[in-house]
């Protein structure tokens, strides 16, 4: 009775977040069960058909592709963004929040836009090309676009401010007596760093990584732009059979492997970070 | 905290202004809703010139596919007057009994409408859809890059095959599409069910892959302006546009014949609005209006009437103004659920290699 | 701090800037592109500019985004905090369910929860348009806010909190005066990312969007059929200017505050 007395104040966010996203996502589960007709309209027959769909090579490939993509894409948002938050910390406190602002501010612009950006610096005639044919440094334009490096780029801009703001989060409070003492006892910067600050920040480097890693899976109109639709991930996949290929079972099966993938990765993280005790999820 | 506080009253005020400056819309002469795909699709000036005319406001709700409004038509019926969709959509919205047959006494000026675009597979007897749009896919190319590459010129979709071509193809990013380009190069027709046939064109379909630079929906002509691509399969509007920015480009219609797109309005069966609807129906089939739509949405526009009304660069434009010779040579697809199940499957094979 | 390591620390934020900012300031540029493709410049105009004033559509789409954006935000940001903070009060079972429940809304596709939401709302009746937006958004808004808060309230010393306590302080007193002070800086930071996730969103505003309403993002993303016109570029642009100069604006504000509370 005092548990439950205790629990009382979350029983209602979990409802309505049980109810609004529980419910579409019972929806997907029944759905990827179900068939579909000539006209694409779903029909209410009981099917394993797109599951074993999802299982042929070339699918998994898609999957195995994506995860690739979102892993890379969280690793370099955490290699590029984790010094821009530590060092965001160490500044006064009056810049600190300017600059945080500033690397918020270029994300209320349309992403659509943003990656346009990108392609206007990186094309063939683009600025960065000019720029180098007018310093006489290359002779040919340079070929960077409609790769797996353009989108991997593309993508890490896109989701790089949520790397930011989790590690900085977790960087600023950061106990300072912690870093004095060290500093005190003779460790060097490095040291400090390495033994006292970045395992305290590991819930942030997870959260941050959470936040980046799972909307990469479901991104898909960087990788149609920059990588040139060279190759599929599964939010272009989703997305097409949604729409186009109007396939929506399968589109749900797809998704419930993405969900799945998802909790393996969180669940991997889960045990290994319990080992540590900084289990964040 | 503090140092926030300067910024924060500022950002709010301004903000709120925005947000309390919202409400309060008048509702005289009733409204009709319409949607469709957004920008100037179905341009602002027209339908400016329709509100001002007849004092019915139009709610213009913009998407981004087909399948988007079939969504929200199929989840709100009565919310919806009328939408412009592509012709397969039609097809299956009359199919699940969305749309209403539309009352021919009413439309006065539906006599304007080319015969050619009448009667098609996905609407016999013209109950359903008024052709608003129509366009094709072909290929614009860049002769001389095509020279200088040691190709022989372009003529059909054949020709893409060329080893000199390599990496230098940008194609719309759709299997159906891709998969029409091997077909037709085999001699086949669009929405080929039968698996040999289809094994053929898969294998025909891998070959092709070295050339393929890009793929691209929405701006390939891009490529070929900058130069990537000597060679692109595209949208007549976008094929247009690729011209007007680089004279150079010349499109090819390819001697296998082409896909064609015909965009129709249709009604929605459980529409508010129906009598205002017609009205707004009849104002678009006017030929001087239907002209100035074809001009500014660079679209081929189905209105016979008009075209004594179109620009001179819309006639002198075989990409706008189709020859009837190319006319003839047009199919549709289909977008059979089997057959799209099998082309993205393949599809997919293609680029995952 | 010695001097060396500030200025690597100077050079290394400043070059993230430029790489952050490069791809904006080409959006910029080609606002002024006579062009309206991205593949050449054609020469200077400011006819996009022109033709952006005369442009209701974008207007409206522009003033419903950020009315939906602002009221996402701060509704997010509520539900976020204050369900971070009641997670510090619960059970540890449940405080775990809490923080699975909060990943849910990231983990199903924008489709299908569009689609969802979109079958479920009419079923209810309810009007598309603000309220749809705003529900919608805030789904999956709240986690962003949620996790944020939550890293700082971690590890949050706990003797301080029960001093308090001992000192007769009500529950929600302790709240008020030791913890949301504590997370004040994420909460901000928090809706502000809010505030572009909202702004940003496409594929669950075309569903939630009522007969008359568009949002920015969806106006652009069902132009693409059409063509996206530097038009676009031009309203990101004012969009940019107008956030610095508030941002400058407050900055300075800021420094004048501060100095006569030095006198």
């Amino acid at each position: 009775m005092k548990k439950l007395k205790q629990n009382a104040p979350a029983i209602p966010i979990l409802i309505w977040i049980s109810l609004l996203v529980g419910m579409p996502l019972m929806f997907v589960v029944v759905l990827s069960f179900l068939s579909r007709d000539s006209l694409g309209n779903i029909v209410f027959r009981f099917t394993l058909e797109n599951y074993k769909r999802i299982f042929d090579p070339v699918y998994l490939r898609v999957f195995l592709n994506s995860f690739i993509l979102a892993v890379l894409t969280g690793l370099i948002t955490l290699l590029i963004g984790y010094p821009v938050a530590y060092f965001t910390t160490k500044l006064q406190p009056k810049k600190r929040s300017f600059v945080i602002m500033l690397i918020i501010l270029p994300f209320w612009i349309s992403s659509l836009l943003r990656t346009y950006g990108w392609i206007i610096l990186l094309g063939k005639t683009g600025l960065i090309n000019s720029l180098l044919m007018q310093l006489n440094i290359v002779k040919e334009p340079l070929n960077m676009m409609y790769r797996f490096g353009t989108t991997l780029v593309g993508m890490a801009y896109m989701l790089i401010p949520f790397m930011i703001i989790a590690v900085y989060n977790s960087v600023d409070k950061l106990d300072k007596s912690l870093v004095e003492a060290s500093y005190d006892l003779g460790a060097s910067r490095w040291k400090t760093f390495l033994n006292i600050t970045l395992p305290l920040t590991i819930p942030g480097i997870a959260g941050g990584f959470t936040l980046v890693f799972i909307p990469s899976l479901g991104m898909f109109f960087v990788s149609d732009l920059l990588g040139g639709g060279r190759t599929i991930f599964l939010g272009n996949l989703i997305n097409t059979l949604v729409t186009r290929g109007r396939n929506r079972p399968l589109a749900a099966a797809f998704s419930v492997g993405m969900i799945v993938l998802v909790l393996l990765v969180l669940f991997i993280y889960n045990r290994v970070a319990k080992d540590k005790g900084e289990g964040l999820f | 905290m503090t140092k926030f506080k300067g910024i924060l009253p500022i950002l709010l005020a301004v903000v709120l202004i925005f947000v309390f400056t919202a409400c309060g819309q008048s509702k005289d002469s009733g409204q009709i809703n319409l949607m469709t795909w957004g920008g100037d699709f179905i341009p602002r000036e027209i339908i400016d010139e329709f509100e001002s005319e007849t004092g019915i406001k139009v709610n213009y709700k913009e998407v981004t596919s087909n399948e988007d409004m079939q969504s929200l038509l199929e989840a709100n019926p009565d919310q919806y007057d009328l939408a412009v969709v592509t012709d397969y959509m039609v097809d299956i919205l009359r199919q699940n009994g969305m749309l209403e047959v539309l009352d021919q006494s009413k439309l006065s000026n539906f006599s304007n409408i080319n015969p050619v675009y009448q009667g098609n597979y996905y609407d016999e007897n013209n109950e359903y859809s008024i052709p608003y749009a129509v366009s094709t896919s072909f290929l614009l190319v860049n002769p001389e890059a095509i020279a200088d590459l040691g190709a022989d010129p372009i003529t059909g979709y054949s020709d893409l095959w060329q080893e000199e071509l390599k990496d230098s193809i940008v194609v719309v990013d759709w299997s159906v599409e891709v998969m029409g380009i091997v077909l037709k190069s085999l001699g086949y027709e669009y929405n080929e069910t039968d698996p040999e046939i289809v094994e053929e064109a898969k294998q025909k379909l891998f070959e092709l892959a070295d050339n393929i630079m890009r793929f691209e929906t929405n701006t390939p002509e891009d490529s070929l302006i900058n130069r990537e691509a000597v060679v692109g399969f595209m949208y007549s509007n976008q094929a247009v546009k690729g011209k007007k920015a680089d004279d150079k480009l010349e499109p090819v219609f390819p001697r296998e014949g082409m896909p064609i797109f015909i965009d129709s309005f249709v009604m929605s069966k459980q529409a508010p609005n129906k009598d205002k609807a017609y009205t707004f129906l009849n104002f678009i089939l006017q030929p001087e209006i239907a002209a100035r739509i074809a001009d500014i949405t660079k679209f081929t526009t189905p209105n016979k009437a008009a075209e004594e009304y179109v620009s001179e660069e819309y006639k002198n434009n075989p990409m706008l103004n189709i020859p009837d010779e190319v006319a003839e040579n047009t199919s549709f697809y289909i977008n059979v659920a089997d057959v799209l199940e099998m082309y993205e499957h393949i599809y997919s094979e293609f680029k995952m290699r | 701090m010695n001097a060396r390591a500030g200025r690597f620390r100077t050079f290394y934020l400043s070059l993230f800037f430029v790489a952050l900012y490069v791809p904006v300031l080409s959006v910029i540029l080609y606002s002024f592109n006579e062009s309206s493709s991205t593949a050449h410049w054609a020469g200077f105009t400011l006819n996009w500019y022109r033709q952006l004033f005369n442009d209701r559509v974008i207007a409206e789409a522009f003033k419903i985004s950020i009315q939906v954006a602002v009221l996402t935000s701060v509704l997010s940001a509520i539900i976020g905090t204050a369900t971070a903070i009641i997670a510090m009060y619960v059970t540890k079972k449940m405080k775990k369910a809490i923080n699975g429940i909060m990943l849910l809304p990231l983990l199903v596709p924008e489709v299908a929860l569009g689609i969802s939401l979109l079958i479920f709302f009419s079923a209810l009746k309810l009007p598309f348009g603000h309220l749809t937006l705003v529900l919608s958004h805030s789904l999956f808004c709240v986690p962003y806010v949620y996790i944020m808060v939550q890293l700082r309230l971690n590890d949050i010393d706990f003797s301080i909190l029960e001093a308090a306590k001992d000192l007769g302080a009500a529950r929600w007193q302790i709240i008020r005066t030791i913890i949301l002070p504590l997370v004040a800086p994420s909460i901000l930071t928090a809706s502000l990312l809010a505030l572009a996730i909202s702004l940003d969103d496409v594929i669950i505003s075309t569903y939630m969007s009522g007969a008359a309403s568009t949002t920015l993002p969806v106006h652009v993303f069902s132009m693409m059929r059409v063509g996206v016109t530097p038009k676009v570029n031009a309203l990101c642009t004012l969009i940019l200017v107008g956030t610095f100069f508030i941002v400058g604006l407050g900055q300075l504000i800021n420094k004048k505050a501060n100095k006569k509370e030095a006198f």
